[in-house]
């Protein structure tokens, strides 16, 4: 039964990076970034494939990164350049990736099972191999959310905070937010790709598909962390975010544990988003405005 | 001179069809350091003209040089290094979610790009930033300075305006645009702004382009005096020979230009 739980808060961890990139694109930049599909998959199909390739598991993860953010920029430009709607544009650069991802891997699904990634220097806290993905994923977050919210405090940061906040004034003060979209884009689906790569790592494989219904996974841990923890600072949000990322893994646990088919999984998925951002009455830009409905 | 327009042109299309061209070889000098308040009715182009020189709209030909150079091949936000600007809607100024030290931070960083390595050096605003921004507010008698970390969103538009206004003066601008940034303000705020805009405009020495409906506010402020109907100068008054108008002839004045704007003759 604990072997479950670990498992979820593992889970959760190896998300939480899809999690902080949607954070990045739709709080952070106001920009509702479909990308996150794509890149989630990209990143997972090209960790297996140099994972596969006996390539270091680090250099496979940074690969993975910069390959997420190669797909972030390249939405960002067809966004900022060509002036195509953020949903277009990432629906775009999406409906590419998936030939790319199949191109790179050359086959659907790339097995991970000889995968040797030393976490046995790690503690097992009494938990076995469980335990040491855990501590590993947590070392591994703690780093992501501590440089997020270095990143955010600089001016770089504030720069970004106001194009999302205010991009009239953001121009007016002399930042580009042509260049801040599309770097802010490119860093959050970098993000994004990582969370893949570990997920693939952690359930030992990787498929094409990995990433269907990536925003909305990474949005319901947006929305469920906000809701629990209410943060009123950028690190108080980061860590939200995370929280919301494990808590998003316990409620599908408790809903397999219940009983329901994982064929139902995603349904449930999308019933428990709903459910949050219509219960919580949540304002997510571009996502839910209450008072906005026709 | 620190401002010289020239041939300026712009025009759009009208909503039933064919062409309004509002702005044609339009010409405008200031010298350094010169208030200059535009008057004129809607749709004379006053706020259009703010919009041509901030780059918020594209000039279809013409010249716009600020200390000689040349403006209108330059991006909005490449322009904004050295141009503080103030809107009339006090949203717009400011970005709400952030607080008034992070707003005022952005402001004075300004003349550089924040998307180089040198951005990510440092936390900001920092506590030195801070005390910095809070000596700034009491030198310049704002009740915010022990309100730095309110975000601004949760502040009235009267402070939100003052804040737009000391943002605009930070990061040594090299012009001041001032768009109707008292419109939207009851009598005693914009009583408060005028003030704070004569004292910040005198301080920084900067040329300023102050729009304005208000005729009260015409007479009263600024070296010079300007009066725009349908993309022309109509008047172009000293602080010297403004002194010859009082506020029923101005508004007789501008009575009349309303009128003979109105209506413009589609295609």
């Amino acid at each position: 039964m604990l072997a479950i739980w670990i498992g979820a808060i593992d889970q959760g961890l190896a998300y939480a990076g899809l999690a902080l990139g949607v954070y990045l694109t739709l709080r952070v930049l106001n920009f509702a970034d479909i990308t996150v599909d794509g890149s989630f998959a990209l990143g997972g199909g090209s960790a297996a494939l140099l994972l596969s390739q006996q390539v270091a598991p680090p250099l496979a993860l940074l690969v993975a990164v910069a390959l997420g953010a190669l797909a972030g920029t390249a939405t960002g430009l067809i966004h900022t350049r060509l002036g195509v709607n953020d949903l277009f544009a990432g629906i775009l650069t999406t409906t590419g990736l998936y030939s790319i991802t199949l191109r790179l891997m050359g086959r659907s699904n790339i097995p991970l099972t000889d995968l040797q990634l030393a976490l046995d220097r790690l503690p097992d806290l009494g938990l076995g191999s469980d335990g040491r993905w855990l501590v590993a994923l947590l070392l591994v977050v703690v780093g992501l959310v501590g440089g997020l919210a270095l990143l955010l405090a600089t001016d770089l940061g504030l720069a970004l905070r106001a194009i999302g906040n205010n991009a009239v004034m953001a121009r007016s003060n002399g930042i580009s937010t042509r260049r801040g979209l599309t770097l802010g884009i490119a860093a959050g689906n970098g993000l994004v790709a990582l969370a893949g790569a570990l997920v693939a790592m952690y359930q030992g494989f990787a498929d094409v598909t990995m990433g269907i219904g990536s925003l909305i996974l990474g949005l319901g841990a947006v929305i469920v962390g906000e809701s629990v923890l209410r943060p009123r600072t950028v690190p108080q949000a980061l860590v939200a975010v995370v929280l919301g990322s494990v808590l998003f893994r316990a409620m599908i646990a408790l809903a397999l544990q219940l009983g329901m088919e994982p064929v139902d999984l995603k349904l449930a998925t999308a019933l428990l988003l709903l459910a949050a951002l219509g219960l919580g009455r949540l304002r997510i830009p571009g996502v839910s405005d209450p008072g906005g409905g026709r | 001179m620190s401002l010289e327009i020239q041939d300026l042109a712009w025009g759009h299309p009208l909503p039933g069809g064919g062409w309004r061209q509002l702005f044609e070889g339009f010409n405008l000098s200031c010298p350094a350091g010169q208030f200059v308040v535009v008057i004129g009715s809607n749709g004379s182009g006053k706020s259009t003209l703010l919009n041509l020189v901030a780059g918020t709209l594209r000039a279809s030909g013409g010249s716009v040089r600020l200390e000689g150079r040349e403006l209108l091949r330059l991006p909005e936000h490449r322009r904004a290094r050295a141009i503080g600007r103030v809107m009339q809607n006090p949203l717009d100024g400011t970005a709400p979610g952030l607080t008034i030290a992070e707003n005022l931070r952005l402001a004075e960083c300004r003349r550089r790009s924040l998307f180089s390595p040198r951005a990510l050096l440092g936390l900001h605003p920092s506590r030195a930033d801070r005390r910095r921004y809070g000596e700034l507010l009491e030198m310049l008698g704002l009740p915010l300075a022990d309100r730095l970390e309110t975000p601004v969103g949760q502040l009235s538009g009267g402070q939100r305006q003052t804040i737009s206004l000391v943002m605009a003066s930070l990061g040594e601008p090299r012009l001041l645009l001032l768009d109707e940034h008292t419109a939207a303000l009851d009598p005693r705020a914009e009583a408060t702004v005028m003030e704070l805009t004569d004292r910040l405009v005198a301080r920084l020495g900067t040329t300023a382009l102050m729009v304005t409906h208000s005729l009260e506010q015409a007479l009263r402020h600024g070296d010079r005096l300007l009066m725009l109907q349908e993309g022309r100068l109509i008047g172009d008054w000293s602080a010297a020979e403004r002194k010859q108008f009082n506020p029923a002839a101005l508004r007789e004045l501008y009575g009349n230009a309303t009128v003979q704007q109105d209506p413009p003759s589609p295609g």
